[in-house]
């Protein structure tokens, strides 16, 4: 049995508003989010942004601190990133030690493009972690619809995503257990010799292929045996449907998204 | 490979799945239910002379097969491994399609691409690990995915996972992730999912080699329960204790069939059983002592539980 | 002599998300022999995995003391050592087959440890005869185009070329049919045998290693409940209560020895059989 959550946005199963809320609308919201973010001229705008995604998320009584952590992974990238855009901007200085310098623009865009990034991750995360992959997979499929009249092979490509998000935590756990056998085995994945760590990575990543490639078969087969022909004719348990109230909500939070953009 | 004759194993399994149909198309609702009716042809599989070779082997995987499986029995198909019983169990479906010889299942042709779904819908499967066979993200989506493919009405599959949960005992469980299950309701989940389709045969492919001895003991009395109900039920195992309460035994040797007929019979040597790779029942054993010590055990006397009621008498 | 592998008062917790401690093991305290194979029982969920793991060196206790050959292991790099003498066999082996052809696979460990030539040769061969493996045959194949009974050997022998005091095994028994079963108790008693060593095997069913293990240690809800031999099982302890139950060679000799027969050892057919003749020729006789 699994005994730890990976959270990098890992689904998370709650009974609030926003795992109720039909994908589709979902899925519209974060990339007009996206887009958004990256578009508000100035930091107030952003702001305010992060005020409504936070007064919708408490709105709905999703966990905050499971979505925090989601952070946690990315940290490294935005630090960095801001750190190069700290040193390396133009601008009026206003600090310098030797060779470094940090100009206002530079603190300034700095801050800016943090903001982005760790509001963008938020966004993903609030998403991610109240919609199943399979549910992902079936808005992307209703949205991409119109796609496949003119030939794009819509279905096959969401099944694809799908089983591939399926596969995830197969993926990982089969990893941690090769990884442990071969360790039993005297493999070193703490030696300071990277040599040494880049060879002990086969005895890790051919067992892995195997097994998955094997496994991705006997799911396949599984799929076959329960008629599943592609996306063709399928029914859903649970279809996909919008309330009026839903629709209303999500046109608020869009239409505040981008006024933001207009009033500050 | 697996419904398409010959090619390479992976890329037909995708296609499949991606659903690359071989022929038309089949609407919603073209799909109905199976009404138990009384023609005979749709309530058993036949199995004709059937041998199969997997592609690239030198060998038969199954040879010269001939066999019969009918509705409401609990059919028992062991072997060691590599005798063929998983092979014979997926050309039931024709997962597998023979190479020579024929399958008729419920009436139907499984070299006929055309009928391939219908067959399918009629006899369901589940698999020997759990793990590798759930896709839903709670075990309501789970059990639901046969009949989603099915495209039936939203309240037809309701109804569907609602009583095929009921059935197997897991109705509490419909809004947990199947992931987190144990092994043994995993496969009671899979099961419900088989159920849902609302099948005239259930098989089994080694659907209890993984689990602990209570799961097992759980699987085989739904089995029983099932066929009891009208379902043909065939499990494949080599654990023989599951084969004896079963209607009727196949034993497989090296593709073909070496033993066929109730429990009692084909169970009963321990040394023939140990020939067929199979670990003979303990009562048989201690059977075969006390023979050569001068008792002879009744026949029909498999269990501990039987000896016991036996031995007091 | 001082027992190969001590547990005492070894208790293992892991943290659960957001939901404090689990506690896996509780107080364990346990003595392994030499040359003694000892099956370690338990429903799922009972800890036995997680023992397996503690005694392979895999896991480190959060608290209690674990001694092997009479020395005490605590440091990281003292259980890192542990590991090269204890042999860990995960369920289903064969999925960490790897190497281009079946000898490589198997020299992976003791290579691993350094050895080399003709040393790291002889240990192949070794480990292959136990598994009963035939080099001349498999040695130069690949390890994937073997059938899954073979896979598993070539995994056992990877760890067996090692050459570990102390052999743990968690669930091996899965998925095996007659003769799986009959090859690996073969190897584990031929094994047993040329070295003295020991052999820790972790199943939830009595059944497997009824004939095998000299002693059983029975644990639930993370406690050792009980160690005793088979012998020992059927005269007294009730297994029900511990989610457990006993295979039906256990069974048969326990309502004999509770109806007044001699079962000296109960996992033979012929004594059962010699039992219940002495009951049947008594009722005949009086």
């Amino acid at each position: 049995m699994v005994g730890r959550d990976i959270t990098i946005g890992q689904y998370l199963a709650r009974d609030t508003s926003l795992h109720e809320l039909d994908p589709r609308l979902k899925v519209i919201s974060v990339v007009v989010g996206t887009v958004m973010i990256f578009l508000y001229p100035s930091g107030w705008a952003l702001l305010a942004f992060a005020g409504l995604l936070v007064i919708t998320m408490v709105a709905s009584r999703l966990p905050l601190v499971p979505v925090l952590r989601s952070l946690r992974t990315v940290w490294v990238i935005v630090l960095i990133t801001a750190l190069l855009q700290l040193f390396l901007t133009p601008g009026e200085v206003l600090v310098r030690w030797g060779f470094v310098t940090i100009t206002d623009s530079g603190l300034y865009n700095g801050i800016i493009f943090s903001a982005r990034v760790v509001i963008l991750v938020l966004l993903l995360a609030a998403l991610t972690m109240t919609t199943p992959p399979l549910k992902l997979a079936d808005a992307l499929e209703s949205l991409l619809k119109p796609l496949s009249y003119i030939k794009v092979p819509v279905a096959r490509v969401t099944t694809v995503v799908s089983i591939t998000l399926m596969f995830i935590p197969n993926i990982l756990e089969q990893s941690r257990k090769v990884i442990r056998a071969q360790m039993a085995r005297g493999a070193d994945f703490e030696s300071a010799n990277v040599f040494r760590r880049v060879r002990d990575i086969i005895p890790v990543l051919v067992p892995l292929f195997v097994k998955v490639f094997h496994d991705a078969d006997e799911l396949a087969m599984a799929m076959d045996a329960r008629s599943y022909r592609g996306g063709v004719g399928r029914s859903r348990l649970d279809p996909m449907h919008i309330g009026m109230r839903e629709l209303l909500l999500t046109c608020l939070f869009i239409g505040l998204s981008v006024g933001l953009f207009f009033v500050f | 490979m697996w419904g398409v004759r010959g090619g390479d194993g992976v890329r037909n399994r995708m296609t499949a799945a991606l659903g690359k149909r071989v022929g038309g198309e089949t609407r919603a609702e073209d799909r109905a239910t199976v009404p138990a009716g009384p023609d005979a042809g749709v309530d058993e599989i036949v199995v004709e002379g059937l041998s199969y070779a997997y592609p690239g082997a030198c060998e038969d995987a199954l040879s010269g097969v001939d066999l019969r499986f009918e509705r409401g029995r609990y059919y028992s198909l062991l072997g060691r491994n590599g005798s063929g019983k998983s092979t014979l169990a997926r050309c039931l479906n024709a997962l597998l399609v023979p190479t020579r010889g024929t399958v008729t299942s419920c009436g139907l042709d499984t070299c006929e691409p055309l009928d391939i779904p219908d067959i399918r819908q009629r006899l369901a499967m589940v698999f020997q690990d759990p793990d590798t066979q759930i896709v839903g993200i709670t075990v309501e989506d789970e059990v639901a995915f046969g009949p989603e493919n099915l495209g039936l009405a939203p309240d037809v599959i309701r109804e569907r996972v609602d009583s095929a949960m009921e059935l197997a005992g897991i109705a509490h469980l419909a809004k947990r992730q199947p992931l987190r299950l144990s092994q043994g309701q995993k496969q009671l989940v899979a099961i419900a999912g088989a159920l849902a389709m609302e099948p005239a045969f259930l098989i089994s492919d080694e659907s209890t080699s993984m689990l602990d001895h209570a799961s097992r003991r759980r699987i085989v009395d739904l089995l029983t329960t099932l066929a009891g109900r009208g379902v043909g039920v065939i499990h494949v195992t080599h654990f023989l204790e599951e084969a004896s309460t079963a209607d009727e035994v196949v034993v497989l040797e090296a593709g073909r069939v070496a033993a066929v007929g109730a429990p009692a019979q084909v169970l009963a040597d321990p040394s023939r059983v140990m020939e067929l790779g199979l670990d003979p029942l303990p009562v048989t054993q201690v059977g075969k002592e006390l023979a050569a010590l001068g008792h002879r055990l009744p026949g029909g006397i498999l269990t501990v539980e039987e000896l016991l009621a036996w031995l007091r008498s | 002599m001082a027992a190969i592998l001590t547990l005492e008062s070894v208790s293992y917790s892991y943290p659960l998300p957001g939901e404090g401690e689990s506690a896996a093991l509780d107080g364990i305290d346990l003595q392994v022999e030499r040359g003694e194979i000892v099956c370690v029982a338990g429903p799922n969920g009972s800890g036995k995995s997680t023992l397996a793991q503690v005694c392979a060196g895999l896991l480190v206790p959060s608290s209690g003391r674990l001694l092997f050959d009479g020395r005490r292991v605590e440091s990281r790099a003292e259980l890192r050592g542990l590991r090269q003498r204890i042999g860990m066999v995960f369920q289903s082996p064969e999925d960490q087959l790897f190497a281009g052809t079946v000898t490589a696979d198997i020299a992976f460990g003791p290579r691993n440890h350094g050895l080399r030539g003709a040393e790291l040769e002889k240990r192949v061969r070794s480990a292959a005869t136990i598994v009963d493996l035939s080099l001349e045959r498999f040695g130069e194949r690949s390890p994937f185009s073997l059938s899954e009974g073979e896979k598993r050997r070539v995994a056992l022998a990877g760890v067996l070329a090692l050459e570990p005091d102390v052999l743990v095994l968690d669930e091996p028994f899965i998925g095996l049919d007659h003769d799986g079963r009959e090859h690996l108790k073969a190897a584990l008693e031929r094994y047993r045998e040329r070295r003295e060593t020991s052999v820790l095997v972790v199943t939830h069913d009595l059944a497997d290693t009824w004939r095998l293990a000299d002693r059983f240690a029975l644990l639930s809800g993370g406690r050792l409940v009980r160690v005793e031999s088979s012998r020992e099982l059927v005269s007294g302890y009730d297994l029900g209560s511990l989610d457990m139950r006993l295979p039906q060679w256990g069974v048969l000799a326990r309502e004999l020895v509770s109806g007044g027969s001699e079962v000296a050892d109960p996992a033979d057919p012929a004594e059962l059989a010699r039992a219940i003749a002495s009951i049947l020729e008594a009722r005949h006789g009086g």
